[in-house]
């Protein structure tokens, strides 16, 4: 053998060997960067962020509840629509935007419905459209089986975004967002979320927290409350 | 391990509430519901409204709001149970009486009796039924509600978990005159217009959605299910040092 085709297949090899180097660099890389996860909302940092500062109440109807020990009290709900599905959503601060909508009912074991489509967003269709007086509910997968899904980066979303809702009467309905928060399953607060509001208000809930690869579930809910502004 | 530690806190915590229990009682139903309050058919009222009632043991704590109420007018609001009723809010055919309205006994049938009357004060039950002076007057045609500590019968807390309680809000104002009035009667008391008892909206209580959402699939969840990946990126840079080695060994070899 020459030494000039020596040289040859040295240069040859080492060609090789630098693109294996980097395309295995390539996909560690990739499969570590994807292995970050959905973003998380920081966890209890602002739990203490006060949850619904409702508008201060106007005149002097501020006045404490009449004839003492009771819990019945009146405030101002502020603004309030009629009722009226929604048809889309954008939330500017987080990059989601879409018309997928479905209707969510109960599973047979009693929790909340969710999607099949993992770029749609369901609505409770038994609570209140959003925009009504109550609670509003939207869920959406926060990853699909390969990949991001519509509310991956829901944990990212914090207080004071935007979140509008086109509604099928061709109203819109935006919303603040108060608080994010991750919940975990086990104890996961029906009434906070699901309960009786005196303002129009609106949940965003995908999962959260890690991923359980045993139960295939992850172990949190990731919770965004908002309510109606205009 | 988490499992097991689970398991354990589930079996231990479990030691201590039996004894507690006693032989022979029964657990209680206890349970979140809700209601998403519509108006009532026929009787034209433009708001809605939601109402939760969080039930432990046989009290039963009530929040609720509404608004597209006549305003500054009491407005009675109750929930109501009959073991026989259909559990739900009456639609335009239990118009008994055909008269184009639905009063509160039209509705009967759909919700049964008041089993509790959501005063702001004072007594709750169905006594309180028409107490006016303690219903809340809906300024601005909004009421906002919360009770706690109301006392309830196991059958009745039964049902309210159950899902077959109804809330119901009374109170129009079909004359648009902005106050209760009107020619016609109140079938519950003949001293009040039927505008001061008619349901205005209406929602059946049920269960909400129980524990967490199954919002995932992991298919971008940290650290699992790219193992593969990172192994295999490993690999072939193992197999690129391996050669790259090789190579340089066989360059100094021919030097």
């Amino acid at each position: 053998m020459t030494q000039h085709a020596g040289r040859h297949r040295h240069i040859i090899a080492v060609a090789v060997s630098v693109v294996l180097a980097l395309v295995g660099a390539v996909v560690v890389y990739g499969a570590t960067r994807t292995s970050e996860g959905p973003p998380q909302s920081p966890s209890g940092a602002e739990r203490n962020q006060s949850p619904s500062v409702a508008a201060p109440p106007r005149g002097s109807d501020a006045t404490s509840s009449p004839s003492g020990g009771l819990s019945a009290k009146s405030s101002d709900p502020g603004t309030v629509l009629k009722a009226s599905p929604p048809v889309a959503i954008d939330i500017p601060s987080i990059g989601v935007r879409t018309n997928n909508f479905v209707n969510l009912g109960l599973a047979s074991d009693g929790s909340l419905e969710v999607p099949t489509d993992f770029s749609s967003i369901g609505w409770y269709g038994a609570g209140p459209a959003p925009g009504q007086l109550g609670p509003a509910i939207l869920a959406g997968h926060v990853d699909s089986h390969n990949g991001p899904a519509i509310f991956y980066r829901l944990g990212a979303l914090r207080p004071g975004a935007k979140v509008i809702v086109s509604r099928k009467d061709r109203s819109k309905a935006t919303f603040v967002v108060d608080r994010v928060q991750s919940f975990a399953k086990d104890r996961f607060p029906t009434a906070l979320v699901y309960g009786s509001t005196t303002r129009a208000e609106l949940r965003l809930i995908t999962c959260g927290g890690s991923f359980d690869p045993k139960s295939g579930h992850y172990v949190n809910n990731t919770v965004a409350f908002a309510h109606l502004i205009d | 391990m988490r499992t097991s530690h689970k398991l354990a806190t589930l079996v231990l915590g479990s030691a201590a509430i039996l004894p507690l229990l006693g032989a022979g009682t029964a657990f209680a139903a206890d349970g979140n519901v809700s209601a998403n309050l519509k108006p009532v058919a026929l009787n034209g009222v433009n708001g809605s409204g939601t109402a939760s009632v969080k039930v432990t043991g046989t009290t039963i704590a009530v929040t609720m709001a509404a608004n597209g109420l006549l305003a500054g007018s009491p407005h009675a609001a109750h929930i109501h149970f009959g073991a026989d009723a259909r559990h739900e809010c009456p639609i335009a055919s239990d118009d008994a009486n055909k008269d184009g309205h639905l009063n509160t006994t039209d509705g009967g049938p759909a919700y049964g009796p008041i089993v509790v009357s959501l005063t702001k004060t004072g007594d709750t039950s169905p006594k309180s039924a028409l107490a006016v002076e303690r219903f809340d007057t809906a300024q601005g045609g909004k009421i906002s509600y919360e009770r706690g500590s109301i006392t309830v019968t196991q059958t009745v807390a039964d049902a309210i978990s159950s899902g077959k309680a109804v809330v119901v809000i009374h109170g129009v104002d079909y004359n648009k005159d902005g106050k209760y009035s009107g020619s016609v009667k109140s079938e519950l008391a003949p001293t009040l217009p039927t505008e001061a008892t008619d349901p205005a909206l209406c929602g059946v209580l049920s269960a909400m959605p129980s524990g967490g959402v199954a919002t995932g699939a992991g298919g971008a969840a940290s650290g699992t299910s790219n193992d593969g990946m990172i192994a295999l990126g490993g690999g072939l840079m193992l197999i690129a040092a391996g050669s790259g080695v090789y190579s340089v060994r066989r360059a100094r070899a021919r030097s």
